[in-house]
């Protein structure tokens, strides 16, 4: 299933757009990353991943209205294809059974952590 | 909602349609935009505007450019600047002459270029690194003659000026004093500083100036009259190299002067100061104690006794113009009123707050405390620089052009092909930035090999290394792509209009006789060539004339020293020194001619009883009763220091000393006549004494400062001898010298001085940077020679045909060379016309600096065409002669 490898930065770009669903351009998707997930996001960046994704068939575009605010220019919207959602799901799978093989012991070390208040608890994995 | 919208930076939005794959723009620019308004209204628009630039220099990455394919142009671009480089390099090597003609004019044009602006920019770096530089002032103080005319401007202020003018006006945050109180001795240890240039100022002053600590800091400089702050070589000098380990913050040393020491604890230690800065001194102590030393009567004093270099600080944006008015209508009023005449103070003096900024290049006041540059030698170098360059450029001018036959016909087959003129122009460019690519790496190699000759002979250290700094490494780029835009421009617009038809049939589309472009540039090298040799010329006459001029006193054979340290007589050293027959006359003094008037005691003149405090500098110097014999100095009126004088003054229950004066002091005194001044009494430092006699000026300083009062007074503590040899056998005599010395002070050598070298000295400074303009100047003629020689040598070979036809039909070389010389010599005469008038103001002006100048003679106006005149002809002649020694079937039998 190599088709479906996703890169971190482009899954939440995907993940994003899912979340958009009809509202899903430059911008929109940009800012919905920039203040879910408080990180800074270049348009450079943005722009390679969505590109990139289309082309690999994740992702759909078409041009939507244009606004004064853009100056007459129209927006791109993007939407998930069968193969992106098909792709999200591969992923989340991936991680779910990497999560599921994790020992038990394996957190000790970091409960131990938070038991003392220094780390934020963890979400339970299969919620 | 009508507000002007803001708009992102263009250039950036250009760049992005430039690189971004079509399919991308629209919505990419239009998400860019979007965001950078709200970002706008968000916070600054400086802010969005930055970040829309960075998000598009961001997105310039492989994946969003547009694919190479598309790219067609670029490629042919790319193919068809290989060929013009090809070509190019195919050019400079056929004409090899031309190219070697260029390259040397522009390296070497270049390369000078760069020297002068590294000079220059030196010199308009002075006292900028002081942080509070733009708000910092000089107090200095205009005296006024009772007619109203300025009769003298001191870079000194008077004792009490700083505080007064600092409590009375608020913009002056900050106001300090720097006092050279005379040179104390200093002790440390069993170690013994003769005379030190111990510097007493206001604690302000370490807020006005930035001065870097090394140990202790300005906070903690000053905490008692006691303290004193030297620079890193002074502590080497004393302390010995390892002065950091030993810790000498703490560690006492004695000042002494006149018998009276104190104690002083060194407090910190500075930085040396920076050689761009117009003053510089060893030691700071506090002014407290040379004020306790003094007396409140000295301190208290605003008018005259100008001895105190005085800055202040203002609060930054003060009005000065304001202050300085405010300053003059209410600072004589309330602390001097009228004198004693009854006159009102304040016609009699003006401050001048001099911005520190402006000392350095501006300034030539009343003792100025070390030797200013000169903002005009700034404006001549840089003039000659400018020259330097613009004579390289136009000589690659008309040196491309003259190509112009010969590249005819390859511009018309690239046109029929289907060359652009702009492509056209593109390839001449490129060609112009092919020689200049090559002149720079030699131009660097010039400047590297003479930068320390330039060093040495303008005292500076500049440094040149382009690879650590990057300011040299641009202006250097940017000075690439000037010079061969500059050069290349005319050529490639002339080359790319040149009509088809005529270019193909190879016919001559410059008629010669025709005035274009070209005559201009060549009356323009003309211009440039007559102004330097004149400028050079009036420099040269100024220098001599300086060199020659009488200074008033003997200088010949003339040796001069130190004293030996220790105790001894005077007396004694003298006649032991006397013994020897080819010494003629021996004379004490505590300076000598050639050296600087830099004490002053202040003086008070007496007009009955009362004595007024006169409102003239009166410096003075220690001179014994053989001084005016052994340098020849006229006694005009009275008579000289004689034996005897001392029993006469025990006898004068009036006065305590005898003084001689010069004539500038009696005529500044009010003495038209010098007998009538002789026996007045005049006060002079903390003594009062009688005139005895008037002495003939002369120039104690040298010829670049007027002959300024001066006053002799006799007192036993001398600094040096003056001893005047007989012609024989002055090696005996100066082993004499040395073997005396000995006897007295057998640590330390007679360090004797010739004083005519001591003269000469004088004038280095002014000489170097004379014959340093000299130079360029030549560099600059050299390269419009030599362009001029490649031309005309160009401008015969297309002529080779008509001068065949002449030689045919029976033309001399003469009259060969007469014709093409006659155009030539009309160009001289109108760059005379034009060029001199302009050179004759800008030398004028120059001359303006000297107290003392010469005249511009007939010759000196003339001399410059004349050798124009002369080069062009040689040059026309020996390319003539070359062109005609060839038979002219050899040129005409082609056609």
């Amino acid at each position: 299933m190599k088709e479906y490898q996703l890169g971190e930065f482009e899954e939440i770009v995907l993940l994003t757009v899912a979340i958009l669903h009809d509202d899903a351009y430059g911008v929109s998707i940009k800012e919905d990353i920039e203040t879910r997930l408080k990180r800074t996001v270049s348009v450079s960046a943005l722009q390679t991943a969505l590109r990139r994704m289309e082309k690999k068939g994740y992702l759909k575009s078409e041009f939507g209205e244009a606004t004064a605010i853009r100056g007459g220019k129209r927006k791109r919207y993007f939407k998930v294809t069968k193969t992106g959602k098909a792709a999200l799901d591969y992923s989340k799978e991936t991680r779910m059974k990497l999560w599921s093989a994790i020992p038990d012991v394996s957190f000790e070390y970091s409960k131990a952590w938070i038991s003392n208040g220094l780390l934020p608890l963890p979400g339970l994995p299969n919620s | 909602m009508d507000k002007q919208r803001p708009t992102p930076p263009s250039w950036s939005t250009k760049f992005l349609a430039w690189f971004l794959k079509e399919d991308y723009y629209e919505d990419v620019q239009g998400d860019l935009e979007e965001e950078f308004q709200l970002k706008a209204n968000g916070s600054s628009i400086i802010r969005a505007k930055r970040w829309y630039a960075w998000q598009i220099i961001r997105l310039f990455k492989p994946s969003m450019i547009k694919e190479l394919e598309a790219q067609n142009s670029i490629e042919k671009e790319t193919t068809m600047f290989k060929n013009y480089f090809k070509i190019g390099l195919r050019n400079l090597w056929k004409y090899k002459s031309s190219t070697v003609i260029n390259v040397i004019g522009l390296s070497t044009g270049i390369a000078a270029f760069v020297l002068i602006a590294l000079f220059v920019q030196d010199e308009i770096s002075y006292d900028r690194h002081h942080e509070h530089a733009r708000d910092i002032y000089r107090v200095t103080v205009k005296n006024y003659t009772t007619d109203g005319d300025v009769s003298r401007q001191w870079a000194f202020a008077s004792a009490g000026h700083a505080s007064r003018l600092k409590e009375d006006y608020s913009e002056i945050t900050h106001a300090t004093r720097f006092y050279a109180w005379a040179f104390p001795d200093l002790n440390y240890g069993d170690q013994e500083f003769l005379s030190e240039q111990v510097v007493f100022c206001d604690p302000d002053a370490l807020e006005i100036f930035s001065f870097e600590f090394i140990e202790g800091s300005a906070e903690t400089a000053f905490p008692d009259i006691y303290s004193l702050v030297l620079t890193r070589s002074k502590a080497v000098k004393i302390f010995g190299t390892d002065w950091q380990e030993k810790g000498i913050i703490g560690e006492t040393v004695t000042l002494s002067r006149d018998g009276n020491e104190a104690p002083f604890k060194i407090t910190g230690v500075m930085e040396d100061m920076p050689d761009q800065q117009h003053f510089h001194f060893d030691y700071l102590a506090p002014i407290r104690f040379v004020e306790m030393i003094m007396g409140e009567d000295v301190i208290k004093n605003v008018g005259g006794n100008y001895n105190w270099l005085t800055y202040i600080r203002t609060s930054s944006g003060a009005d000065i113009p304001n202050l300085t008015k405010d300053a003059n209508d209410e600072f004589w009023d309330k602390y001097i009123g009228q004198f004693q005449s009854g006159a009102d103070a304040r016609d009699f003096y003006d401050f001048e707050f001099q911005p520190l900024l402006d000392i350095h290049l501006t300034s030539n006041l009343e003792g100025e405390y070390e030797t200013n540059g000169s903002i005009d030698q700034v404006y001549i170098f840089s003039v000659v620089g400018l020259l330097l360059l613009l004579v390289a450029c136009v000589n690659y001018m008309n040196i491309a052009t003259s190509h112009y036959s010969r590249r005819m016909k390859e511009v018309g087959v690239r046109k029929v092909i289907g060359a652009f003129k702009s492509s056209l122009v593109k390839q001449f460019l490129s060609e112009s930035l092919l020689v200049v690519v090559i002149s720079v790496p030699l131009a660097i190699i010039l400047i590297i090999l003479a930068l320390p000759y330039l060093n040495d002979f303008v005292g500076k250290q500049l440094i040149f290394n382009p690879l650590i700094q990057t300011d040299i490494l641009i202006g250097l780029i940017v000075l690439m792509i000037m010079v061969s835009s500059m050069a290349g421009l005319y050529p490639a617009l002339f080359l790319s209009k040149i009509n088809l038809v005529q270019a193909l049939k190879g016919e001559q589309s410059m008629n010669s006789s025709k005035w274009n472009f070209r005559s201009f540039l060549v009356t323009f090298q003309y211009i440039v060539t007559i102004g330097l040799i004149f400028a050079i010329g009036v420099i040269e006459s100024q220098m001599s004339f300086i060199r020659n001029s009488d200074p008033g006193f003997d200088r010949e054979r003339m040796v001069s020293l130190s004293l030996p340290r220790g105790d001894y007589s005077n007396e004694t050293f003298r006649s032991e020194l006397l013994k020897h027959p080819n010494i003629e006359k021996a004379a004490f003094s505590s300076r000598i001619p050639t050296g600087r008037l830099a004490d002053n005691w202040g003086s008070r003149f007496f007009k009955g009883d009362s004595a007024i405090a006169t409102n003239f500098r009166l410096p003075v110097v220690t001179v014994d009763k053989h001084f005016l014999d052994t340098y020849g100095i006229d006694v005009l009126a009275g008579e000289n220091f004689r034996d005897g004088m001392e029993t006469n003054l025990q006898q004068d229950t009036v006065v305590a000393g005898y003084y001689i004066i010069n004539k500038a002091a009696a005529q500044a005194l009010g003495f038209k006549d010098p007998n009538e001044i002789v026996g007045k009494k005049l006060g002079y430092g903390p003594s009062t004494g009688r005139i005895v006699g008037v002495m003939e000026d002369f120039h104690f300083e040298s010829l670049y400062s007027p002959i300024v009062p001066t006053l002799f007074l006799t007192r036993d503590r001398y600094r040096r001898i003056s001893l005047k040899l007989r012609p024989e056998n002055i090696r005996e005599s100066l082993d004499h010298i040395e073997s005396v010395y000995a006897q007295f002070d057998p640590d330390t050598d007679a360090n004797y001085r010739f004083v005519d070298d001591l003269f000469n000295e004088q004038y280095q400074q002014e000489e170097r940077l004379g014959s340093m303009i000299k130079v360029f100047a030549a560099i600059a003629i050299l390269i419009g020679c030599l362009g001029l020689i490649g031309m005309v040598g160009f401008i015969i070979e297309t002529k080779l045909k008509e001068i065949g036809v002449r030689k045919v039909l029976g033309a001399s070389s003469g009259s060969i060379w007469m014709i093409i010389s006659n155009r030539f010599l009309i160009l001289i005469g109108i760059a005379f016309v034009l060029g001199l008038p302009l050179a004759y103001w800008f030398m004028n002006d120059w001359l303006e600096n000297f107290v003392y100048r010469t005249s511009v003679s007939v010759v000196l106006i003339f001399m410059p065409a004349i050798v124009a005149a002369i080069l062009t002809l040689l040059a026309i002649a020996y390319q003539t002669l070359k062109a005609t020694k060839v038979n002219p079937v050899e040129c005409l039998k082609d056609e």
